[in-house]
């Protein structure tokens, strides 16, 4: 079966086409290394290319990240498999592995689509957009959004009709259906994990009514009401159209909480929460924004001063657990929490209720390595062997991790990261030449 | 087998049906799509008044309605005295812009 499948060689097979996978891919390339990059996603960009802002300096943050993944796609050391998966990696000696790529159908021939998104025009179908985190539809023959890398069509089977409307308008006659899925054998010295992770599902805590009550959104949908390529017209309440005036945030949604299964601090919500809250000040300047949180952990450079100015701004914090949220007739919400500093049970009324969900391991990695293991954490992220001295090093000699594979982190930290595990690629690979 | 360029989604849709949830889905969203257009030529309308007058709940009408936006279907409008709900209204007559 092997010997079928077309075979490439790369000095470095990435997983993960975030931004720390970026960066190590980056890095690497410009060092003359010939990177394969591989992403699950129709895009490159990991979650930071869909987010309004980065926190603290509240800079754009597809400003930063499409320049970055245009340079990726540019670098001619590079070659990004989107849509693909590492299946297997083995490793067959000392810097020599092997793995299996297996790439699924686009069903778009990605070099000739202009990106006119006239299949988009014509296609009738209409489904829940992933990529706006279901607050508005997209059709079955879509752009995933507009700094998508790269900026090619996509055919969503599932939900495609075969009509052939696509097909009949695309100038190009680039949409092709005759698309099968491919598998590759490829040759490597060295893998970057980059896997990035994923966010907790609030439906696991039933009593805060998330999918029951609409006007209970992530903070991730949140991030998209706050986008340019935002999916409403303005900040709406996903569950009537109303444009919100009393916002609360529920800090730790998934996180530090042993009942769900993450006892640990996610790092990122605190600050993620607070840089919400003060975009939200100024998009909506009547409204009212209320944190209920357990503690600010303001930790970085310029966090505490960040967090300052939110409360400068007006934005109110509680300390206060969360225990039950509960809807009105007219759609408000009825929070029911503890005041820890006044050891009471109180209720506020909210006409929206955003919970800032934790970060989770990505998992399924450590499975794809068939002949030596991949060692994972308690908390199932990929183990870091040597943290100070060697923070990318992984049970595996020659496979090293990069960003929040490793471990909840902060864009900043995940781009160090990113430049560690090339870094340390870089070494292992040049001690065979030495 | 050699497939014409261009038609080759009738070469897929031989092999590989297409299940009945995806036209089921195709013909809710043909019907509602229709219905909100009509309900919109008459005079611009907030989101509740939709849902009532379509006897559809709020957020399906929201959800379905901002799609129809994104799709160039309508555009939205003023919003109302009380700050609270936007008008929205039909577009170039409701047709698509291809």
């Amino acid at each position: 079966m092997q010997e079928q499948m077309k075979t490439w060689e790369y000095d470095v097979l990435v997983v993960g086409g975030g931004i720390a996978g970026g960066e190590s891919a980056l890095n690497l390339a410009k060092l003359g290394y010939k990177v394969l990059l591989v992403e699950k996603e129709p895009s490159i960009g990991g979650k930071m290319i869909l987010l309004s802002k980065v926190f603290p300096t509240l800079d754009c943050a597809a400003c930063i990240t499409t320049p970055k993944v245009s340079e990726i796609a540019r670098n001619s050391n590079i070659t990004i498999f989107t849509g693909a998966e590492a299946k297997k990696i083995t490793k067959k000696g000392e810097r020599q592995f092997e793995a299996i790529i297996l790439k699924k159908p686009r069903y778009v021939d990605v070099e000739a689509c202009t990106g006119c998104q006239l299949c988009e025009e014509a296609c009738p179908v209409s489904v829940s957009d992933e990529y706006q985190y279901g607050l508005v539809g997209r059709k079955a023959a879509y752009i995933p959004f507009n700094i998508a890398s790269p900026r090619a069509a996509v055919i969503d089977i599932e939900n495609c009709i075969l009509c052939g409307a696509c097909e009949r308008v695309c100038p190009p006659n680039c949409i092709d259906f005759t698309q099968i899925e491919e598998e590759f054998l490829v040759k490597i010295k060295s893998v970057v994990v980059a896997t990035g992770f994923d966010l907790f599902d609030p439906l696991k805590i039933p009593r805060y009514g998330y999918g029951t009550y609409k006007n209970i959104i992530t903070s991730m949908q949140m991030e998209r009401e706050l986008a340019p390529t935002r999916p409403f017209n303005t900040i709406l309440r996903p569950g009537d159209g109303k444009m919100p005036d009393n916002i609360a945030y529920v800090l730790c949604t998934g996180s530090r909480d042993k009942s769900v299964g993450n006892p640990i601090c996610s790092q990122i919500c605190c600050m993620y929460s607070i840089k919400q809250a003060q975009l939200l000040m100024g998009a909506l300047p009547m409204a009212d924004i209320t944190i209920y949180y357990l503690h600010i952990r303001a930790f970085g450079k310029g966090f505490n001063e960040f967090y300052a100015q939110a409360q400068d701004m007006g934005v109110e914090f509680i300390k206060g657990k969360a225990g039950k949220i509960t809807e009105k007739e007219n759609g408000n919400l009825v929070l029911r929490y503890e005041d820890i500093e006044a050891g009471v049970v109180k209720e506020a009324e909210h006409d929206m209720v955003v919970l800032s969900v934790g970060v989770l391991p990505h998992q399924g990695i450590s499975d794809v390595f068939d002949n030596q293991k991949l060692e994972l954490d308690p908390f199932h992220f990929i183990n870091q062997s040597d943290i100070l001295a060697s923070p990318a090093k992984t049970s595996i000699e020659g496979v090293f991790v990069a960003g929040t594979a490793s471990g909840p982190m902060d864009i900043p930290d995940s781009i160090l990261s990113g430049g560690a595990a090339s870094a340390e690629t870089t070494s292992y690979l040049r001690r065979a030449t030495l | 087998m050699e497939v014409e360029k261009g038609k080759t989604a009738k070469y897929l849709k031989e092999k590989r049906p297409v299940p009945k949830e995806v036209t089921g889905q195709l013909k809710y969203y043909t019907k509602t799509k229709k219905l909100l257009l009509n309900a919109l030529k008459e005079k611009e309308k907030t989101v509740p008044q939709l849902a009532e007058e379509l006897k559809l709940p709020r957020d399906e009408v929201l959800f379905q309605l901002m799609s129809l936006l994104k799709y160039g279907f309508v555009e939205t409008g003023e919003i109302d005295d009380m700050d609270e709900y936007f008008y929205y209204k039909i577009k170039n007559d409701g047709k698509d812009k291809s």
